[in-house]
């Protein structure tokens, strides 16, 4: 067996064992499926299970319903209220045809509620506004637009998904594919600076070589993140099995391509690269763990630039930013995968964008195997940039 | 027959423009015990990464067995490190299976087999963590040896030892001597080589001072010191040169034609003596000398 590999192997196993691993691949997901099942939940599913038992008076003399109760005394629809025999009321003022206004009491404070009860209270008011119209038009009137967008170009005319999928999994997707490549180059600086602090880099160095290191160490710790990517998509998977309602939801809306995934996996395996080697040259040149952290947040925040600029790529894809980012290596693996999800991205800027990153990693991974190799045994000696420059050149 | 097996030539390196080892040549032969000896600093650590390939040289070469360092030569060489270190997290046995993988060797047996040896067969399931800083250094020097190399380098491996400890690693390293392994003591204590050691070979501020076996070194700096225990007040006697005085326990340098007779009975009328006995100088005085260039 090649050295590489069995330490390939021994990273893969001691670091799935992490408690940050463990966190990172199960924690956060499960998080952001409570977080998207609790907003499903008022959304969809649990509209239709508890009606708000609602009470109204009317001023106006104009509106009758067979659904609520009416009141003429406030007083005792405000009592009712209390005795929770009704969850709400409302008063619809003498002038309501001239502002609108309506006032509405409520024994609870909940936004999901106000939604629904708003909702109710519009669909009584239209009702009534508009019982001399067929039911077709009142209808239309609730309901008065069901889009469908399409992109007109020379190449056809392509269908487009809009709403709550363009925004939402586009940004749930790259940002579980940035935590995966953020937490295994992370893995690989802790692993790095860990067996740089416990001195056991030189016993392994006796016996391996710096490039059989750095390489089953990108390797091993590479596979454990697309490890993670795979419980992604089980979890995924499994979610989508319990829950038959959120299958449609998603099959509907979300539109994987096989091009998508196969740029996904092609963005994942270099973005992973040049971040694992920028971690290596880090793990090497730093002296703690702590300055280790600090020198990798600068990079980290430089990947992580599409994300705080999501809103921005994800509206528009196609303008200057969105392209500058996606061509820029260390930013471009989010940035393209993000673009992807959203639109056509003509061919020929994949190819580029592909084409620089495929070249970076390659320079970054050479720069940061010379770095490892000159200062990864210089304990407590943090490198002056000339020095860097100076491990770089020679060879 | 030339049984050099380890052929170190013309080696420099040096760090921000500071030359910490300049010009080093020196043979270790298949079988021997080599002391590779000089103060704290000297530059010995960085021979022997470079030695290890964990470096490399601004100049020089380095040949194993005629050849150039490569994986298989690797897996032959065991190595303790000055900088003592091993993962915090995993248990002893995982350690040492890990370590002796990494030189492809399974080295389940061996492993328990050394555990055993050292008295550690108990504590091969706990953590490195776990152990006593005694423990640890024992299962450093195990580590070093797991995959049973042909070459064994030492950088200071007695520092930190307690007594017992001390006791067991050079018994350890003498054993490992007569089972013909090539091992290489770096060390700044030199007493310690004195007993060990056929051959060395003397480093100071990067450059080699002395090289051969020690007691041809021995003799050529002469049969001149005279090793003195005694009791009362040691004065200067006329004939010696120089006077390593310790209280009860002094190594009298003497002057080249100096009878020693003359000596004794000099002594005799000014302190007890309670042993006199006329040696070569110890490796210390010998570096001591060497450095001062006198």
């Amino acid at each position: 067996m090649k050295k590489w590999r069995i330490i390939a192997k021994h990273e893969y196993i001691t670091n799935i064992k992490r408690k940050e691993f463990l966190f990172v691949t199960f924690g956060l997901p499960l998080f952001f499926l409570a977080i998207m099942g609790i907003s499903f939940f008022f959304m969809g599913i649990g509209g239709h299970n508890e009606e708000n038992k609602m009470g109204y008076i009317d001023r106006t003399g104009l509106f009758d319903s067979s659904n609520l109760t009416k009141y003429t005394d406030e007083e005792l629809a405000r009592k009712d209220l209390l005795d929770n025999k009704i969850t709400n009321y409302f008063v619809i003022p003498e002038n309501y045809t001239a502002t609108g206004k309506i006032i509405i009491y409520s024994s609870r404070k909940n936004f999901a509620d106000n939604m629904k009860i708003k909702e109710q209270i519009n669909n009584f008011l239209l009702d009534n506004l508009l019982k001399n119209e067929p039911p077709d038009i009142i209808q239309r009137v609730k309901k008065p637009i069901d889009s469908e967008y399409f992109t007109l170009n020379e190449n056809g005319v392509k269908s487009e998904d809009s709403g709550f999928s363009i925004v939402i999994l586009p940004l749930l997707f790259s940002m579980l594919f940035t935590l995966s490549i953020f937490a295994s180059s992370g893995f690989l600086l802790q692993s790095v600076i860990e067996e740089k602090e416990n001195k056991i880099m030189e016993i392994i160095l006796s016996s391996v070589s710096h490039e059989d290191l750095l390489k089953g160490k990108i390797v091993g710790l590479g596979a454990l993140g697309l490890t993670q990517v795979l419980i992604y998509l089980v979890l995924a998977a499994v979610m989508i099995l319990i829950n038959p309602a959120a299958l449609f939801f998603i099959i509907s809306q979300i539109h994987i391509s096989i091009p998508l995934l196969a740029a996904g996996i092609i963005y994942f395996l270099m973005g992973y690269l040049v971040f694992a080697s920028i971690m290596a040259g880090v793990g090497a040149v730093a002296t703690t763990s702590r300055e280790g952290q600090q020198i990798a947040t600068i990079f980290s925040l430089a990947g992580a630039f599409p994300m705080m600029f999501s809103e921005f790529i994800i509206s528009s894809p196609n303008e200057g930013l969105a392209i500058a980012l996606s061509m820029f290596p260390l930013t471009s693996p989010i940035a393209m995968v993000m673009r992807l999800s959203v639109t056509d991205v003509p061919l020929y800027e994949l190819l580029i964008s592909i084409l620089v990153l495929a070249v970076s990693a390659y320079l970054i991974q050479e720069i940061s195997a010379r770095i490892f190799r000159a200062s990864l045994l210089m304990y407590g000696k943090k490198p002056t940039l000339k020095e860097l420059i100076k491990y770089v050149r020679q060879n | 027959m030339d049984k050099t097996t380890i052929n170190v030539s013309r080696l420099s390196k040096s760090f921000n423009g500071q030359n910490v080892v300049r010009d080093i040549s020196f043979d270790i032969k298949k079988g021997e015990v080599f002391g590779l000896i000089g103060p704290n600093g000297a530059g010995k650590t960085t021979i022997i990464r470079m030695l290890l390939d964990i470096m490399r040289p601004d100049s020089g070469e380095i040949r194993i067995q005629n050849d150039k360092l490569c994986d298989e030569i690797k897996n032959r060489i065991g190595y303790l490190p000055e900088e003592r270190g091993l993962y915090k997290k995993l248990t002893v046995f995982e350690t040492l299976l890990y370590l002796g993988a990494l030189n492809e060797r399974d080295s389940k047996e061996r492993a328990g087999m050394l555990l055993e040896k050292m008295g550690m067969f108990a504590h091969k399931d706990k953590k490195i963590s776990e152990l006593s800083k005694g423990m640890q250094q024992k299962i450093q020097i195990i580590a070093s040896i797991i995959h049973d190399p042909e070459f064994i380098i030492l950088d200071e491996p007695f520092s930190g030892l307690d007594p017992v400890n001390m006791r067991l690693v050079k018994d350890l390293i003498i054993e490992l001597g007569k089972a013909g392994k090539t091992i290489l003591i770096s060390t700044h204590m030199m007493e310690q080589v004195e007993q060990m050691c056929s051959r060395i070979f003397m480093i100071n501020k990067g450059e080699g001072v002395l090289y051969g076996s020690i007691d041809e070194i021995k003799t050529r700096y002469g049969k001149n010191t005279v090793l003195l225990e005694f009791e009362g007040d040691l004065k200067n006697i006329p004939g010696v040169k120089k006077m390593n005085n310790s209280g009860h326990y002094a190594e009298l340098i003497l002057e080249s034609g100096t009878d020693t007779q003359a000596i004794l009975k000099n002594l005799a009328e000014m302190v007890r003596v309670n042993k006199f006995e006329i040696s070569t100088p110890s490796l210390n005085e010998i570096f001591i000398r060497v450095v001062e260039g006198t």
